[in-house]
């Protein structure tokens, strides 16, 4: 641990972990995302501009219209989204930093660098052209031959690996941390819409993930799922459309929740009918996931199927029009005041209406059979989605005084509105007049020339609207007037109560809304006396805590300040980024030889650089990771928190349960997507690969593991140092037994036997990819788990878990879950 | 040989472009109602409401920095759940009043099975091929009786297409590995409004590669006793441009070298 140096050094924004230095990095970082998507848009609009005009090659034109989906929806909206979350969510239901500080500082960094990673990926050869939606199968290298292709697959894995990070921290620090007396349902909206966001993002990205993995699979190593006739290509619809239509909501929310709080706070009104609201938001989240096949309409899914998606898409409707309405109510007979932030969240209701209409008809499907494809589509999802992001401007502008302390300029702020409506729809609704034209196509019909000179003028009057922001913030920053701590006549939420900035620690004391306000309170006083109360307002009675600086609290029971800095999270990011771009040109620069057999089989390398990136970042990973595993980090737990409904659940152990729900996903994907081809394969057809002897023997070593991981528990809880190194070792044997039966496995059993990666002698190619790499991502799970195995038991023997057993049993947690889903592939893949 | 039933256009069929107007008509007007009342609406409650500076009403209930929320309910959720009702049943209607169209649109018009003409239509970059009943192959133009019903079926050999024609209002997914149907007919009124030949433009609506812009087809209509005879001309051989009668445009056919 180190000390937290100054905003004004660089170090500091290196090694923060503060949830309010991580969202301004998130933020900042996100509107260079928004320029670099908006470039591209640009080029876009300029092709557009005339059907003879070729400014870019047809590859070229491919791949800015991906990268400026894969930019705006991934690495602009969102992270921009999730920048404010950082900031206010602990300071809206009271917590003094995020559950796990490290964590969320690597979810950044994972962002960053995933970004960097796309960027790069222009320059090795050329970025993915197969459009945002990668379908398959010109995603695979066969058609999208570049290294870049890649790079950018690569960049995605990983933004989800810091996204997965990011849900499971939400989620535990919002059903953890929340001050004393708030309820679940006492929580500011945004927190809310956060909150449901969050759920979504851990089990939608993690199909993502499962996705983007075999992606990379088929393009690193060579498997064959997308390429593969036996549903491959639908495999991938259905895998990334369960994640797709999620996703739009995951967009969607946090700008819904901004406008749930701006339209309260101008017109000094609560939200009408706040309960139903709520339970609107939570059925959206879960009837997100049941609804995905309506944009797959025109592929071969049946009328059975088709007409029940049509029937919980026209479900999922309804609570959106509730929400919409309650919106629209709660602003009568309220004093509504036409600042800047709430112009930009009316603005979004209005766009979203539009855009709501527009996506009942594709909810049709005779209609949507004529849609698909088209600029209706274009049109109606930059209606809801960049709709929806003019409600996150309208946050920048609302936030910016706490932020930064200083006023942003009004006029200037409602010119932006002004220019950005006017030109958004400019933009978009010419899509709408020319919607025959179909997507991602630039020799269009000439009939619509007209309507796409109006939207490429537009888009740069859209773009030009956002200088007049940046220069508003950037103005306001060095000279704008004191904001003081709360600017707005009506706000309610807690991040008012405090100065602009906020202290690092957030409070003067523990907040508590035990009396039904918002109260802060002193919870030990030296002499014995009562405990202490000052009012929101911050008229401290006997407080003389400075609250407008930057100083530590002295938490008098705790014999620990919290830490705020640590290196470990940037070092990790960036050693995971290092590794992917190393994979990222693997299959290009090293070539394997097979001859008789694999001990026969010569490496060719062509080129050192990826190789060397993939060693370099693999020793780095495991350097960090044990570097941030010793590291002294001090996050203090709320000791008086509300918790429904995980009350008595250790933070830690409730991330660990968050994380192995979504890998619980990952896994049902695989296998998921392992049962679908081989369905469309004939399911009769296929005969195991393997011999069922070698599974089942490893199936009853990774049940015993199982159990000696519950003696390493109950020996370090016994405080038994010989009997949890004993069981501890033993499990590690066992882990080794069970890779050293799989290498034995796929050497004699499978690869001798002319089953490869992307052919097998037996018979479907595809039945070979999906052996490999569903056993191979269990096998990887297993390496994790030896690995911080290993770090368990050379920390027991220098003699820790003594009293505190928790590390050991988080690991028994993960390590059962593995075992748990070797049971599932034993039958799928030994046994039928 | 193909015995071709005539379909009686003004009969108990229509073609999927007419379906196809008819709802975007209905859909669009009360979209435009629905959208424009509610729009409407706001503007004038947010103009009534607004702040002019002066002093509020005691009714006023200013809310305060720190308060827990209050009125999860309130009175007003009866107005929520009066407006949510109206609007469910005005899409609940919408949409079971299309699901009964999408029936007739899956199904088609029945024309007993002499009458269909099966086309196979194969999706490569970049272009179309078209393989008819005899096994004569077509690239870039499908060439097809009027007034009669024409099924298709759509697949393609390399990447995700798209087979589509807005003026038709006919589109279809060409995946590999599946085979995907769809149909349209064309009257011959409609071939004779359009100078003996109705040409439709085919465009692909899946990004499949840097040609996909310029993945353009044709489809043409000739009337029955031309297209008979371009028919039989073909003598079930696969070789190509041999349409007498209708002309092959040059960009159409083979699309874009890849």
């Amino acid at each position: 641990m180190s000390e937290l140096p100054p905003t004004t050094s660089v170090k500091r924004w290196l090694v923060t972990t503060n949830h309010k230095d991580v969202g301004i990095l998130y933020t900042i970082t996100a509107l260079f995302f928004l320029l670099f998507g908006g470039v591209l848009a640009l080029l876009i609009r300029v092709q557009l501009w005339d059907p003879a005009n070729q400014v870019l090659s047809g590859l070229a034109y491919n791949e800015a219209v991906t990268a400026h989906g894969l930019i705006m929806v991934f690495w602009f909206l969102s992270p921009f989204a999730f920048g404010f979350a950082n900031y206010f969510v602990p300071l809206q239901i009271g917590a003094d930093d995020l559950a796990f500080p490290r964590l969320n500082a690597l979810s950044y960094w994972m962002y960053l660098f995933s970004g960097v990673l796309l960027g790069v990926s222009f320059f090795q050869g050329g970025t993915l052209s197969a459009g945002w939606t990668m379908y398959a199968p010109l995603n695979i290298p066969m058609y999208t031959p570049s290294i870049g292709s890649t790079g950018a697959v690569l960049a995605l894995a990983v933004f989800i690996i810091g996204v997965t990070a990011s849900s499971v921290n939400f989620l535990v620090s919002i059903h953890h941390s929340r001050a004393e007396g708030m309820g679940i349902m006492d929580m500011p909206m945004f927190t809310w819409s956060i909150l449901a966001t969050v759920w979504m993002m851990l089990f939608a990205f993690a199909a993502m993930l499962a996705a983007g993995l075999i992606l990379a699979a088929d393009r690193v190593l060579g498997s064959v799922y997308f390429s593969a006739t036996e549903g491959g290509s639908l495999l991938w619809g259905h895998l990334f459309w369960f994640f797709g239509h999620p996703e739009v909501y995951i967009v969607f929310f946090p700008a819904l929740g901004v406008m749930l709080e701006l339209f309260q706070t101008f017109s000094g009104r609560r939200l009408v009918g706040r309960k139903w609201v709520i339970i609107s938001i939570c059925l959206i989240s879960v009837q997100s996931f049941l609804v995905w096949m309506h944009h797959m309409f025109l592929t071969t899914i049946n009328l059975e199927i088709k007409t029940l998606m049509m029937a919980t898409t026209i479900g999922i409707s309804l609570p959106f029009d509730l929400v919409v309405f309650s919106l629209i109510y709660t602003l009568i007979k309220g004093r509504i005041q036409f600042t800047t932030p709430f112009l930009f969240a009316f603005g979004a209701l209005l766009l979203f209406i539009l855009g709501g209409i527009t996506g009942v008809f594709l909810g049709a499907i005779v209609l949507d059979y004529e849609f698909r494809g088209t600029y209706w589509v274009v049109a109606h999802f930059h209606y809801v989605m960049f709709g929806g992001a003019t409600a996150l401007f309208g946050g920048a502008y609302y936030w910016f005084p706490k932020v930064t302390g200083k006023m942003y300029d009004e006029l200037l702020g409602k010119l932006h509105f002004v220019i950005f409506f006017v030109s958004f729809n400019m933009v978009y609704f010419s899509m709408f007049l020319g919607w025959e034209t179909p997507r991602r196509v630039f020799e269009y019909n000439p009939e619509f020339q007209t309507f796409h000179q109006i939207g490429t003028i537009g888009a740069f009057i859209l773009g030009f609207s956002f200088f007049i922001m940046f220069y508003n913030f950037a103005k306001s920053y060095v000279s704008g007037p004191e904001a003081g701590d709360n600017p707005w006549d009506y706000s309610r939420t807690a991040e008012w109560a405090v100065s602009s900035p906020p202290p690092l620690e957030n409070w003067p004391n523990r907040p508590s809304y035990a009396s039904g306000k918002l109260e802060f309170v002193k919870d030990f006083v030296p002499d014995g006396g009562p405990a202490v109360k000052t009012d929101s307002d911050g008229n401290a009675a006997t407080d003389g805590g400075d609250t407008h600086s930057d100083h530590i609290k002295e938490y008098p029971y705790w014999d620990k300040h919290p830490s705020h800095a640590s290196i470990w999270p940037f070092a990790l990011s960036l050693m995971t980024a290092f590794f992917m771009f190393g994979l990222s040109g693997f299959a290009d620069s090293v070539t394997f030889i097979v001859g008789e057999s694999l001990a026969s089989t010569s490496v060719e390398i062509s080129n050192l650089l990826y190789p060397t990136f993939i060693i370099v970042g693999l020793v780095g990973l495991i350097a960090s990771g044990v570097m941030w595993g010793l590291e002294d980090f001090y996050a203090p737990p709320s000791e008086f928190a509300e918790r429904w409904p995980f009350n008595g659940v250790e933070k830690v152990k409730l991330g660990m349960w968050f994380f192995l729900a979504s890998d619980v996903i990952v896994f049902g994907a695989f296998l998921s997507a392992a049962i679908f081809v081989r369905y469309n394969a004939g399911w009769m057809t296929w005969e195991p690969l393997t011999e069922s002897l070698p599974g089942l023997i490893n199936t009853f070593v990774l049940i015993t593991s199982s159990f000696t991981v519950i003696l390493a528990l109950v020996a370090a809880h016994r405080n038994s140092r010989k009997g949890l190194l004993a069981s501890l070792g033993a499990t590690i044997l066992l882990g080794f037994t069970f890779l050293a039966i799989k290498m034995w496995e796929w050497h004699h059993e499978v690869f001798d036997r002319g089953v490869m990666i992307a052919s097998n002698a037996h018979g479907d190619p595809i039945q070979a990819s999906i052996y490999y790499v569903t056993t191979g991502l269990h096998g990887i799970h297993v390496v994790g788990g030896l690995l911080i195995a290993c770090y368990l038991f050379v920390r027991a023997y220098q003699g820790h878990y003594m009293d505190d057993e928790r590390p050991v049993e988080y690991f028994g947690l993960y390590w059962h879950f593995v075992d748990i889903v070797w049971v599932f592939i034993f039958p799928l893949f030994y046994l039928f | 040989m193909i015995d071709p039933i005539i379909l009686q256009p003004g009969g108990d069929w229509r073609a999927q472009a007419e379906v196809f107007e008819e709802i975007f008509f209905v859909f669009l007007a009360l979209g435009t109602l629905v959208g424009t009342i509610v729009v409407a609406y706001t503007l004038w409650n947010v103009y009534k409401y607004r702040d002019d500076g002066g002093e509020p009403k005691e009714s006023f209930d200013a809310p305060t920095v720190g308060e827990l929320p209050t009125g999860q309910g309130g009175p007003k959720a009866k107005k929520l759940f009066l407006s949510f009702g109206l609007s469910a049943i005005v899409v609940i209607s919408l949409v079971v009043y299309a699901y009964g169209i999408l029936l007739y649109v899956e199904e088609g018009p029945d024309t007993g099975d002499e009458g269909d003409i099966e086309i196979l239509v194969e999706g490569y970059q970049f272009g179309w091929e078209y393989e008819y009943p005899n096994g004569h192959t077509t690239t870039g133009e499908m060439i097809v009786p009027a007034d009669q019903r024409i099924d298709i079926e759509v697949t393609s050999r390399d990447v995700w297409h798209n087979f589509g024609s807005s003026e038709l209002r006919i589109k279809s997914d060409a995946i590999p590995g599946e085979t995907n149907s769809n149909w349209f007919s064309v009257s011959s009124e409609e071939v004779e409004a359009q100078g003996g030949e109705a040409t439709y433009r085919v465009e692909c609506f899946e990004l499949c590669g840097q040609g996909h812009s310029a993945m353009k087809g044709q489809i043409t209509v000739l009337p029955q006793d031309e297209w008979q005879e371009w028919y039989e001309g073909t003598g079930g051989d696969s070789a190509e441009g041999n349409s007498s009668s209708a002309s092959v445009s040059a960009a159409a056919v083979g699309g874009v070298p890849a």
